[in-house]
């Protein structure tokens, strides 16, 4: 393990030798790191990333943490090492993030965040998220509307380490503590996953077989869970998940899930590798380091229109 | 640059006023955001009255007319009833007084709202929630001297946004009738966000007023 580790180094240490001898080789390079693409979320993310990067010229080197904030680290020196002019990055903790996206920022690489913020502020060039919590307010919105003000539901949250799992958990409530006929019976992390929401799932329900609604951190989290309570014959459970997945599109045209919320996770991923071009080309940095994106609800009335992370009109 | 100013001012104020108070250990489930004196409520309570009701009384418009322009050119009606510093992205939040006659309530909700017919042709034009529980964050996007950029992060600006609506709903909203509603005269100040869907546009009260019993 060590071993390894001090071999990890030495070539990192080799690949930033070799970058700064070369510089003039990686001209035109752009890094994406996103978590991983077992997340069809984060996968569009990086194919969106990826596809703008081509269309302006440069080459795209796309990368995974896992949400791994050692794994992250030694990713951003990767792209340090190999000349990155720009990195795109949905980062693996709002506080651990800040050393990782100040040290390319020493390096002279500008950082453009999607996805999830940073604690911190002038370290990035820019920080385009979701505005989660009006999402999870539009989520929670009709989560209540569909149990009619009342009963017994359970709440599954995402990764500890991942803002948005807290933001969003703190929407849903914002609007569902307002309603004290609402009842939590049990709220439980399943860390973004879908099988370990399933397994989560069955034994919440085991344990309170009276539940009425589950609303979710995430939609993977929410297909989870939703055949955890199909396998149980409780299709009649009511699911809301978040992300607007074309899993969870076609569960809810097919009349499983209820409803989720779309990020607009490809035109984020574009629009940072926009602004990433005109900081290269132009020295320009956006207006605003932060920017919000809006969110909109998917239920039946529109999950038809949903391809990959964005409606069609 | 002197708005972000008066706004660091502002906030220095609160933590100032804050200094004056016994500080009682953060509940944990409030997470880290809060742990450096974050008080939300209390930043709404020190500018309400010095600037959040002045901001809407010089911005709002009618809302027949704002709407009217809102149909046909956001862009126009946002630089004039709208928040001009709005997030590229987000849609537009309109200040609007809203004046007529109750033709429809919905009380059974927590989140009870008043159907409002401003023009007198018997129909609703504006839907307007009196709480307890209440949506949205129109009165924090209403306001051109609120920046996301200014708070640490969402959840800081998410609470922000929220504590204006407790501050409606406890210094004004909880006070209005909840019975009979329906026939009654309604006067509000407040603002409403532009959204894609059916429902009738929802006005977030800042000031409310509802008429005797016909």
């Amino acid at each position: 393990m060590k071993l390894t580790r001090r071999m990890t180094l030495a070539a990192f240490a080799g690949v930033l030798a070799l970058g700064t001898a070369a510089p003039a080789f990686a001209a035109d390079l752009i890094a994406i790191i996103t978590p991983s693409h077992d997340n069809p979320f984060f996968k569009a993310e990086a194919v969106g990333a990826e596809a703008k990067a081509k269309e302006l010229g440069y080459e795209a080197l796309v990368l995974v943490h896992d949400d791994d904030a050692n794994k992250q680290s030694e990713l951003i020196d990767t792209a340090i090492g190999r000349g990155a002019k720009a990195i795109i990055l949905d980062n693996a903790g709002a506080d651990a993030t800040v050393a990782a996206v100040q040290k390319a920022k020493d390096a002279g690489i500008p950082s453009f965040l999607i996805d999830r913020e940073i604690n911190a502020t002038g370290v990035a060039v820019a920080q385009i998220v979701s505005n989660n919590y009006q999402g999870a307010q539009l989520g929670a919105q009709e989560f209540v509307k569909l149990m009619g003000e009342k009963g017994n539901y359970v709440e599954l949250v995402g990764k500890e380490s991942d803002t948005n799992a807290g933001i969003r958990s703190k929407g849903y409530h914002d609007v569902i503590d307002d309603y004290p006929d609402l009842k939590k019976v049990a709220q439980q992390s399943a860390n973004w996953s879908q099988t370990e929401a399933y397994s989560k799932m069955e034994s919440i329900l085991q344990a309170n077989p009276d539940i009425k609604g589950v609303i979710s951190g995430n939609d993977t989290m929410a297909m989870g869970a939703y055949a955890a309570l199909a396998a149980a014959n409780r299709k009649d459970v009511i699911v809301v998940g978040f992300d607007g997945s074309n899993d969870v599109r076609d569960s809810i045209t097919s009349g499983g899930i209820k409803a989720t919320v779309l990020q607009p996770a490809y035109a984020q991923a574009q629009m940072a590798v926009e602004q990433a071009n005109d900081f290269i080309k132009n020295k320009k940095s956006p207006e605003k380091e932060k920017q919000l994106m809006d969110c909109v609800l998917v239920n039946g009335d529109n999950a038809a229109k949903l391809e990959t992370f964005a409606l069609k009109n | 640059m002197p708005k972000k100013l008066t706004w660091l001012t502002l906030v220095a104020l609160a933590g100032l006023s804050l200094s004056a108070c016994k500080i009682l250990p953060t509940p944990s489930a409030q997470g880290g955001a809060n742990a450096s004196g974050f008080n939300p409520d209390k930043m709404v309570e020190e500018i309400w009255v010095a600037k959040v009701i002045p901001y809407l009384q010089q911005k709002a418009g009618p809302f027949a007319e704002v709407h009217a322009l809102a149909k046909t050119d956001q862009a126009a009606a946002g630089a004039k009833y709208g928040n001009p510093k709005k997030q590229a992205n987000s849609p537009w939040t309109f200040a609007v007084r809203v004046e007529g006659k109750i033709i429809a309530a919905n009380t059974q909700s927590r989140a009870v709202t008043m159907d409002i017919d401003v023009d007198g042709d018997g129909k609703a034009d504006a839907r307007v929630q009196i709480g307890p529980a209440m949506r949205g964050t129109a009165l924090r996007d209403s306001l051109d001297f609120v920046q996301f950029n200014d708070f640490t992060n969402q959840i800081d600006f998410a609470q922000f946004g929220k504590a204006f609506n407790a501050y409606a709903d406890k210094t004004v909203l909880s006070k209005l009738p909840r019975e009979a509603l329906e026939g009654r005269t309604a006067k509000v100040l407040g603002a409403y966000t532009i959204e894609g869907g059916q429902d009738l546009p929802l006005v977030t009260p800042a000031e409310a007023e509802i008429g005797p019993k016909p």
